[in-house]
């Protein structure tokens, strides 16, 4: 543990070093949220099959999935800054196993996303009056954290093969498209084409955000949850052992 | 008999790489290193001393061959391997947005040190390497060898048996060096084994108990200082000052055939590899070529020992061993 714990203190004084930065994590899913998801909530007629007439309580659980991606790519680039600082490979022969220097790299930023959603679900409720189901936040919290992680550990994998920073930035790019995009995340999939249902329902973000907006806001259908939480937990492992095995590769 | 801090049995290491033909970076390198001493990995550029170092610790896998570093193998218990070291790499590592101060003491926490042991650990180590008036600057803002300082100071911070250092004076001036040289001779004393690579081969020959000269991979030479300049025998550095460079010099000397030759403003220094009556000849040759105000002559520098084994593909089966 205290490898682990080195590492979460590693990481925490580096975010520490621009508030800023933290800042803005925090609070820009919420501004997503009042601007993106305030303007569609005016201008476009939520589908009836979506189970909600507001827009902003749709959107609140894809506002919240989005965040925990974003910050999972920004903590997978981290890597990068590792190597042009020369400190990756150095950390590499530090007492500590692989698993504990990404598990390390991930539990402050988990931290964040916490705080992130805290603050999003809150004041959605607050300022936008979506209807929040509170006695739910533990699994909101659980599916914030498994999320912000298992996204970080598929860009682990990117970030430890691909090795530059360009060819990382254009995955992060084709990744952010495909799996945003076509996913639960913007718009109810069920007046979808089905070449479009099926994909979605294929991608994790699908899964991930279905659960938040069981947890959240309570739409969604209540015998496919467990289903979703399991097949999140699958991907967030084999992830895992994925980043592992790239970190044990040849470096 | 104790057990060597180090033991490396037939190591290979085979890169593969799409579209190339697979290079043997390091083929068939076997040697051990004793417990406390300074050991030196020398050799030209390429010729496996980087990779053998990652091999060691645990950065790359060894493609066959065992290696034991402090007892335990390298592949099955990379984490204790990883206990036992503390390691100084080829390339600038630092946490730059963090401070001097930061820096040390998150190296410590890696190595288990907490609470007043770490602030003064942190605060010893600083004052020896002459950090302190930096220590809450950001080592972003310090210069290249600053920022080596901290690199090399991290691994005084711990108490691991067996330390690495590879290149670890590249951008160092030369008092920074010599304090630094000074603290890794007390660590030996201490007992912990030293493992370097350099390329400043006066470093080797000034710190090392015990070298290794590998080529392609493999062990050309081994043994101290003064046992590989036996390797040289007939090996004489010469250097002849003049008041002012003569003319035609430059070529006089070239026609001798020296293994190196070198003019530094009015000093020619040659290294000949001839009987000692000869070389002496060759002097009184050289310096009847004008008003000469300084001679030396001297026997093999590992220099020397090292240009003549690692230049062309001098390269014997196994290497020489002298002990």
């Amino acid at each position: 543990m205290q490898g682990l714990w080195a590492v979460v203190y590693r990481e925490a004084r580096i975010r520490a070093t621009n508030v800023l930065f933290i800042f803005w994590d925090v609070v820009y899913p919420l501004g997503y949220l009042l601007v993106f998801g305030v303007g569609l909530n005016y201008t476009v007629q939520l589908s009836s099959a979506a189970g909600a007439t507001d827009y902003n309580a749709f959107f609140l659980a894809g506002v919240l999935g989005m965040a925990s991606f974003g910050i999972a790519s920004n903590t997978a680039w981290s890597f990068f800054m590792d190597r042009d600082n020369g400190i990756y490979f150095e950390m590499l022969t530090y007492p500590i196993s692989r698993s504990q220097y990404l598990l390390g790299k991930v539990l402050f930023n988990v931290l964040v996303a916490l705080v992130q959603a805290g603050v999003t679900v809150w004041l959605a409720d607050v300022l936008l009056d979506v209807p929040v189901h509170w006695s739910r936040m533990p699994l909101t919290a659980a599916m914030v954290i498994v999320g912000t992680a298992g996204w970080f550990f598929l860009y682990a994998i990117f970030a430890v093969l691909i090795r530059r920073n360009d060819a990382f930035n254009t995955v992060t790019s084709v990744l952010y498209f495909v799996l945003l995009f076509a996913s639960s995340m913007f718009y109810p999939l069920e007046p979808l084409p089905a070449a479009f249902r099926a994909v979605a329902l294929a991608n994790p973000i699908t899964w991930q955000v279905d659960i938040l907006r069981y947890a959240t806001v309570g739409l969604g259908d209540r015998a496919l949850v467990p289903l979703e939480l399991v097949g999140f937990g699958v991907f967030t492992l084999l992830a895992f052992a994925g980043a592992v095995a790239a970190l044990r590769t040849d470096t | 008999m104790s057990s060597p801090a180090i033991d490396v049995q037939d190591l290979v290491k085979v890169f593969r790489r799409r579209g190339t033909s697979p290079t043997r970076a390091v083929d068939g390198l076997s040697f051990t290193v004793t417990g406390g001493s300074i050991f030196g990995l020398l050799g030209p550029n390429g010729a496996g001393k980087t990779t053998t170092l990652r091999v060691l610790t645990t950065l790359t896998r060894p493609t066959s061959g065992h290696v034991r570093v402090a007892g335990y193998d390298v592949v099955a218990s990379p984490l204790e391997v990883r206990r036992q070291i503390a390691v100084v790499i080829q390339e600038h590592a630092a946490d730059l947005l963090l401070s001097v101060r930061d820096n040390l003491v998150s190296f410590g926490r890696f190595h288990g040190l907490s609470g007043a042991d770490l602030r003064a650990t942190t605060g010893r180590v600083m004052e020896q390497f002459n950090l302190a008036e930096h220590a809450d600057r950001k080592v972003q803002d310090l210069s290249g060898g600053f920022r080596r300082r901290v690199q090399v100071a991290k691994v005084l911070m711990v108490r691991t048996p067996i330390v690495f250092l590879d290149e670890f004076s590249t951008g160092m001036d030369p008092i920074l060096k010599r304090m630094i040289m000074a603290a890794l001779r007390d660590e030996s004393r201490a007992g912990r084994t030293i493992v370097l690579t350099t390329q400043a081969l006066t470093e080797a020959e000034e710190l090392c108990d015990d070298i290794l000269i590998m080529n392609h991979g493999r062990q050309v030479a081994r043994g101290d200082v003064h046992a590989l300049k036996l390797l040289c025998g007939g090996v004489y550095d010469v250097a002849l000052t003049f008041e002012t460079l003569p003319p035609g010099i430059e070529s006089a000397a070239a026609a001798l055939r020296p293994i190196r030759m070198r003019i530094m403003g009015s000093t020619l220094q040659l290294a000949l590899k001839d009987d000692e009556r000869h070389v002496l000849e060759v002097v009184n040759q050289l310096a009847s070529h004008g008003h000469v105000s300084h001679v030396e002559v001297s026997g093999a520098s590992l220099e020397d020992v090292f240009v003549e084994l690692t230049a062309g593909d001098k390269l014997a089966t196994g290497g020489k061993r002298l002990d």
